[in-house]
């Protein structure tokens, strides 16, 4: 699965290999742009500790977090600290050995980590990762910790206190949204939108590896593109959550390789103010929404005066509520109340 | 780079070391009224060892890698170490047990909160070993005080018995 196309020295012993200290000692002359795989056996600390350099070398980002990662992957644990010493200082398989080479590899071309390994965390959840569907970001986390304080204290739209929430969530991405509050909310049904068929796919994989399918459905659809579908699939919802592209469109360029190289740059850019898709989302949201439906946003940090003033200005049933910042202290999430407005006589659920 | 968790609750009179004893919560406490002392507590002999103090946000600094950037979609870093500061008690926490930021991060306070507990019960068992070295002394000191006046008795009743020769007629 991770063939890739090696320099014509890996391997081989075109790496001259000179002086008592050997492999990675200071004598070394390299041809070849991976670090040959040692013919004698290696440890784990030893495997992390080549990376972190040649990595280091190569300018690659967190050096030391990337060998880390992957050697933890490839040992089985989903970090390097919860391995034991003994298992660090043990010489490492053959198998195991040409992984980490291969799997390095990869991340010498700047894949992030989570493409390199194919999986990554969130909350309490693992996730298949697959390029190019966006990586899910540690903020967003915050943004699932919100909804779901609302979600617990709210009763349902419905007539009983026990009629179930419903959620809608514009751009899924791997669904780590979705599937974080359908884990932790049994009742809870949630639809997904993305305008990515990859995202789409890769949501129901995941959906389905953590068995939460039956209370999911995801569709392949552009919030903008596909209004009308997207309204006729979506009444009554409790909550509408996005992590939508928010990315300036001059922002676009300064992004790290990591980034602009493998991720999905639909799911990043936002057009020239970051605001296409928010936009979209809150003309929408009064006919998706029940009465007192919440829409929970992650925006860029400049975002949430813009988008109040402009709500204020264009979209007479929502009421912008709060703002909400993330763990590094910048302003992060807005959250936005539908309200009744004096046109609508559609929805009388109270 | 310390900084605070927002929001910031403005509480120019909550900086000394107050550590309210209390049940684990999602949220994270709410400003609550001091005790009536410490020692109050640990006095009235309800001592539940899983009664872990809770946290008060104003007084925790937080430390994690996102960058100086904008953050959000525009990083995409791996480093999840949380490290985070009881201000009034200096104690630190580091936590990278897993790949969630939110879990090291819910995971640092738990830990936090079963270091406090021995930090503060710790100090107070402190004082109540001093406090019964320093009870001891006094016993100590009353004992041999109400050894030396037996003594003199002893000594006084003895000459008042047998009185030394030469010191009478004959």
């Amino acid at each position: 699965m991770w063939r890739i196309s090696l320099c014509a020295g890996y391997r081989s012993f075109e790496c001259r290999i000179v002086g008592i200290k050997g492999l990675w000692g200071s004598r070394v002359v390299r041809t070849c742009s991976t670090p040959a795989i040692p013919t004698g056996r290696i440890t784990a600390l030893q495997a992390v500790d080549l990376w972190k350099n040649h990595f280091a070398e190569r300018g690659v980002m967190e050096p030391d977090h990337s060998s880390r990662h992957i050697i933890a992957y490839l040992l089985g644990a989903k970090t390097i600290e919860s391995l034991e010493r003994r298992k660090l200082t043990e010489f490492l398989s053959p198998e195991i050995t040409e992984q980490m080479w291969s799997l390095c590899s990869r991340r010498l071309s700047r894949m992030p980590v989570q493409y390199v390994i194919e999986e990554w965390d969130f909350r309490d959840l693992t996730l298949k990762m697959r390029p190019p569907v966006f990586i899910p970001r540690s903020e967003t986390e915050e943004l699932v910790e919100l909804v779901l304080t609302d979600l617990e204290m709210r009763p349902g739209p419905g007539a009983g206190v026990e009629a179930p929430h419903t959620c809608l969530e514009v751009g899924c991405g791997s669904g780590a949204i979705s599937l974080s509050l359908l884990k932790s909310l049994p009742q809870l049904k949630v639809t997904a939108l993305d305008q990515s068929q990859d995202a789409v796919d890769l949501t129901g994989e995941n959906a389905i590896r953590l068995g939460l399918q039956d209370r999911l459905q995801v569709y392949h659809l552009d919030v903008i593109k596909d209004a009308d579908t997207v309204l006729s699939l979506c009444h009554h919802v409790s909550t509408l959550v996005s992590n939508p592209p928010y990315l300036f469109s001059e922002d676009m360029n300064t992004l790290e390789p990591e980034i602009f190289r493998f991720e999905d740059h639909a799911a990043l850019d936002g057009g020239t103010d970051g605001l296409k898709v928010i936009k979209q989302i809150l003309t929408l949201a009064p006919q998706i929404l029940s009465n007192h439906g919440r829409v929970y946003l992650e925006v860029d940090p400049r975002h949430p005066p813009l988008i109040r003033r402009w709500v204020e200005a264009n979209v007479q049933e929502m009421c912008y509520e709060e703002t909400r910042h993330d763990a590094s202290g910048r302003p992060r999430f807005c959250i936005l109340r539908r309200v009744k407005s004096n046109k609508d006589h559609k929805l009388d659920l109270d | 780079m310390w900084r605070l968790p927002p929001p910031f609750i403005s509480c120019m009179h909550c900086v000394s070391g107050r550590v309210v004893w209390g049940g684990p919560g999602r949220v994270p406490a709410l400003l609550r009224p001091l005790p009536a002392g410490l020692t109050c507590v640990f006095a009235s002999g309800k001592k539940d060892l899983t009664n872990f103090p809770v946290l008060n946000e104003d007084e925790l600094e937080e430390q994690f890698v996102r960058g100086s950037g904008p953050g959000g979609q525009a990083t995409n870093k791996t480093s999840n170490c949380v490290v985070l500061k009881h201000i009034p008690s200096g104690t630190v926490v580091k936590c990278h047990q897993t790949r969630s930021v939110d879990t090291n991060r819910k995971r640092a306070r738990e830990i936090m909160r079963e270091k406090l507990d021995v930090v503060y019960k710790g100090e107070l068992s402190e004082v109540l070993v001093k406090k019964k070295a320093s009870e001891l002394r006094k016993q100590d000191k009353r004992r041999k005080a109400n050894e030396n006046l037996e003594r003199k008795r002893l000594f006084r009743e003895a000459l008042a018995a047998d009185p030394k020769p030469g010191n009478g007629t004959a």
